[in-house]
């Protein structure tokens, strides 16, 4: 009998998540992820600049993790899962099995979430902790609507950025600019245009989640609960519909 | 044993090739062709394979490889058709389990072992006994105690054979091979071959590229030749060869002494006539090119005459010629 590290029934989940643990991806990821923790240290030294719940929810999710923190973060996953594969001409191995280019683009997706949730959502409950240490289940609700905004935030990222890394050669590049570009800038220099990125409506869960007034009445354009999470549900759907259309068309050289 | 050559329109002036011998085709390319923009990789390619072993035989960047590619679906053809087991190949999952491939590029997971990485391809081929399948192939490329170890690890001709065990896990009944035998040492390389005439043998189709000609010689009966994109010949390996040898051929001769070089060469039995060019050049016709190419060096020497260039006319044959003959 093999001893085998493969849960047969996802070999390619198993594939990516042991491609990613055993990369470098992941040790930067990993740091960015506890980038957070070192802001909250810092804030130790100076609590006077904010309470621990404004510093935590406004200064470190909304300002910090969620508008480029955690895009950049699940960018440079979601890129590799299946864009070095396409680079190292390995993909072959997986796309020339009886196996629908639709399974092989969610077992990828899968395997960024495997890797990305724990790792990035870790490093926010730790800051959380630094940060809130003696008053921290006072705050629970705020970090359940954090780690939820997160979660859909992840989810919507990694979709978007697989089916960038099909798209564009230079996939992390291009992410990079979207994030920076779109996801952060849009809004402060076009408000009016702001409900068109991610960003905006994971600050709508998060602020209807956590019944933070500062949040939902800084959203740009009025959006519910139900709303944003539909809006990142069929984002999320429709991406990964046009990374297998995309996957499907590929040319493999 | 053979592999059989449905049609061949368009072909350069070499053989022609007999019908197909052991049953239907069961790789189909009808008019294939393969460009980038202004570059054709591939042009007009028509050919059928029936069980058995082929070689695939060219120079590198002759096409060889974007035909394998097309041929196992990774490529879509700009014009023409492929069909493998009669069924399309392009966005057809389901032909993989009849289908596989060994590819050129070297990168091989690292971070597998060479049984995880065989079993990867077990579990994805959806076999009922994984493990055992993958025991098989690995015995059957002779891995057993290196393919506990990670592939990051292993030589070059140790990553073709985990290749070779992982494309053949399922037991396809076609198999496409780019450079199989590249990196591998000779004892390797041996058990190679002797590996890829039994999976012939057993009737399998099997497809192997290859620019040595030595190794396609030992590996298979029938060739298909491709050059600059082009089917230059096709069919059986000795055919084509004396089809060459019986064909009228032209050769230019650039020299320091071309009127002894022509008195000398027209006395030769190969030589059917010399002609001097305007431009001091000589163009000889001969009915048995080979002979006559291992005779001009040595008249060359004896009457110690400089040669600087010789090359046939024609410029299809130059490059059939240069890989059946020359090599």
């Amino acid at each position: 009998m093999v001893t085998s590290l493969f849960w047969r029934p996802l070999p390619i989940l198993t594939l990516t998540v042991r491609q990613f643990l055993g990369g470098k991806a992941v040790r930067v990821v990993t740091a960015l992820s506890l980038l957070p923790c070192v802001f909250a240290a810092i804030y130790l030294l100076n609590k006077s600049v904010a309470t621990p719940q404004n510093f935590i929810t406004n200064s470190i999710f909304r300002n910090l993790i969620a508008p480029t923190l955690l895009p950049v973060t699940v960018l440079i996953l979601a890129t590799g899962a299946l864009g070095n594969e396409i680079e190292d001409r390995t993909l072959p191995y997986l796309t020339m099995k009886p196996v629908s280019r639709l399974r092989i683009v969610l077992a990828k997706f899968a395997g960024i979430l495997v890797v990305s949730l724990p790792i990035i959502l870790g490093g926010l409950v730790l800051a959380y902790l630094i940060v809130t240490r003696h008053q921290a289940g006072d705050l629970l609700r705020s970090l359940e609507a954090m780690l939820l905004a997160g979660a859909v935030e992840i989810v919507a990222f990694s979709a978007i950025f697989l089916l960038i890394s099909l798209v564009i050669p230079r996939a992390l590049l291009a992410g990079i600019v979207y994030t920076f570009a779109w996801e952060s800038l849009l809004g402060r220099f076009l408000p009016g245009t702001y409900f068109v990125s991610i960003h905006h409506y994971v600050d709508a869960i998060y602020g209807h989640f956590a019944h933070d007034q500062n949040a939902i009445n800084g959203l740009a354009h009025p959006t519910s609960l139900e709303s944003a999470v539909i809006t990142l549900g069929i984002v999320s759907i429709v991406a990964l519909a046009l990374a297998t259309w995309r996957l499907r068309r590929m040319n493999l050289e | 044993m053979t592999s059989a050559i449905v049609e061949k329109p368009g072909a350069l002036p070499v053989p022609e090739i007999g019908p197909p011998e052991s049953g239907p085709a069961t790789v189909i390319a009808d008019h294939v062709s393969k460009w980038y923009g202004d570059v054709v990789a591939v042009s007009d390619v028509t050919f059928g394979l029936a069980p058995g072993v082929t070689g695939l035989l060219g120079p590198n960047g002759s096409g060889k490889s974007t035909l394998l590619k097309m041929l196992a679906g990774l490529l879509a053809p700009s014009a023409g058709g492929i069909r493998v087991l009669n069924q399309r190949v392009r966005g057809n999952a389901q032909v993989y389990r009849h289908l596989g491939l060994v590819p050129e590029q070297e990168h091989v997971y690292p971070f597998l072992t060479g049984r995880e990485f065989v079993r990867l391809n077990a579990l994805l081929q959806k076999l009922p006994n994984p493990d055992a399948a993958t025991a098989r192939a690995i015995a059957t490329v002779d891995m057993e105690e290196p393919a506990r170890r990670k592939i990051g690890g292993y030589s070059k001709g140790m990553r073709q054979r985990i290749k070779v065990a992982a494309a053949l896990v399922h037991d396809p009944d076609v198999l496409l091979m780019d450079e199989p035998l590249n990196g591998m040492d000779p004892v390797q390389r041996a058990h190679t071959i002797q590996l890829i005439r039994t999976l012939g043998a057993n009737g399998k189709t099997v497809l192997v590229s290859s620019h040595v000609l030595p190794e396609v010689e030992r590996l298979a009966q029938n060739i298909l030749v491709i050059i600059n994109g082009k089917l230059a010949a096709a069919g059986d390996f000795r055919a084509i060869r004396d089809k060459i040898d019986a064909h009228d051929h032209a050769v230019r001769i650039r020299t320091n002494e071309p009127r002894r070089l022509a008195a000398a060469l027209i006395a030769l039995p190969a030589t059917r006539a010399v002609r001097m060019e305007s431009d001091g050049r000589l163009t000889a016709e001969t009915n048995d090119v080979r002979a006559f190419y291992r005779a001009v060096p040595e008249i060359a020497k004896a009457e110690k005459i400089h040669l600087y260039e010789i090359f046939p006319t024609d410029e299809s044959l130059t490059s059939v010629f240069s890989y059946l003959v020359e090599r």
